[in-house]
């Protein structure tokens, strides 16, 4: 905060600084992508693609299968939103249902 | 009895009758039908300026049940990013659901309808990534007929096994059931 506040047009030294801290302090907030449940999957096939996409093991994938199934919906990855929204696209390609959202929402 | 037998290196080997085989394929085909639906698919008939500016239109869901199946929402909780998530992603992902769909109209193969009949069975070879690829087609097959069917959870299979025999609804259930076998069975042979 200097007396120079006012003078907008005026390029500072960060004009020319590479954009970087304000970048991660957005992607700070997580992205989560969300598996619904429905009553088509089967539980078997679930299981299958979350150890298959994400590459989890056996128990893990399970274990949000029936997270899915038994809750209505699971968190199967965090990242960033880039990511999420390449996991989700990846799922809709599989015939899940997954949406993605702010990991705080 | 199983259809599907593991071989080496992730493939399988199938082999169902005739008339079942011819079954899928025909399915197969009426869901790349549906989802080429109001595309631009022949690349040669497209006029690279309208696909470039059919890029930047936002899209609405689809409003057929069974293609907001096939093709949901991204985002329940921004209706812009939805659209927008669909303006980049939708034809994609279409052409991915119709890609597996072509796989397995192409393992199987032509048939003729009136060889098709009795203990016919036919017989190939499916590699890794086509044993996945029918799977997805599989699954893709079931959700759209859980549309058509309007399945919900609460659902008993008792109620759809006892629709009188002239009801059509009856018979697409006993296909959606026997897809869920099949799939079953494809997924124990991948993993075995």
């Amino acid at each position: 905060m200097g007396d120079n506040d006012d003078v907008t047009a005026t390029p500072d030294s960060s004009t020319l600084e590479r954009p970087g801290t304000e970048t991660v302090v957005l992607t700070d907030v997580p992205w989560v992508t969300i598996v619904w449940d429905d009553p088509v999957n089967l539980m078997s096939y679930v299981a299958f693609v979350f150890g298959e996409y994400f590459g989890y093991a056996k128990a893990k994938a399970r274990r949000l299968m029936m997270q899915v199934h038994t809750e209505g919906k699971a968190v199967v990855s965090t990242g960033s939103r880039e990511e999420m929204e390449r996991d989700v696209q990846a799922m809709h390609t599989y015939g899940l249902w997954a949406t993605l959202q702010k990991a705080d929402q | 009895m199983s259809y599907f037998r593991s071989r080496r290196k992730g493939r399988v080997y199938v082999e169902m009758p005739a008339f079942s085989a011819m079954l899928v394929a025909d399915l197969a085909r009426q869901l790349i039908e549906l989802l080429s639906d109001g595309e631009m698919t022949d690349a040669a008939d497209v006029d690279p300026l309208e696909e470039l500016v059919a890029m930047d239109v936002p899209r609405e869901p689809p409003s057929d049940p069974a293609l907001l199946r096939l093709l949901p929402d991204a985002r329940t909780d921004d209706a812009e990013a939805n659209a927008e998530f669909r303006r980049f992603t939708e034809k994609g992902l279409r052409q991915a659901k119709i890609d597996a769909a072509s796989v397995v109209v192409r393992s199987i193969g032509e048939l003729d309808p009136d060889s098709a009949t009795g203990e016919a069975a036919v017989e190939f070879e499916l590699s890794r990534d086509d044993a996945r690829a029918w799977m997805r087609c599989l699954t893709d097959l079931r959700l759209t007929l859980s549309a058509r069917l309007e399945l919900s959870a609460d659902d008993d299979e008792e109620t759809w096994l006892a629709l009188p025999e002239d009801d059509p609804r009856g018979s697409l259930y006993r296909i959606y059931g026997w897809l869920g076998y099949q799939l079953e069975s494809l997924l124990e042979a991948v993993q075995h």
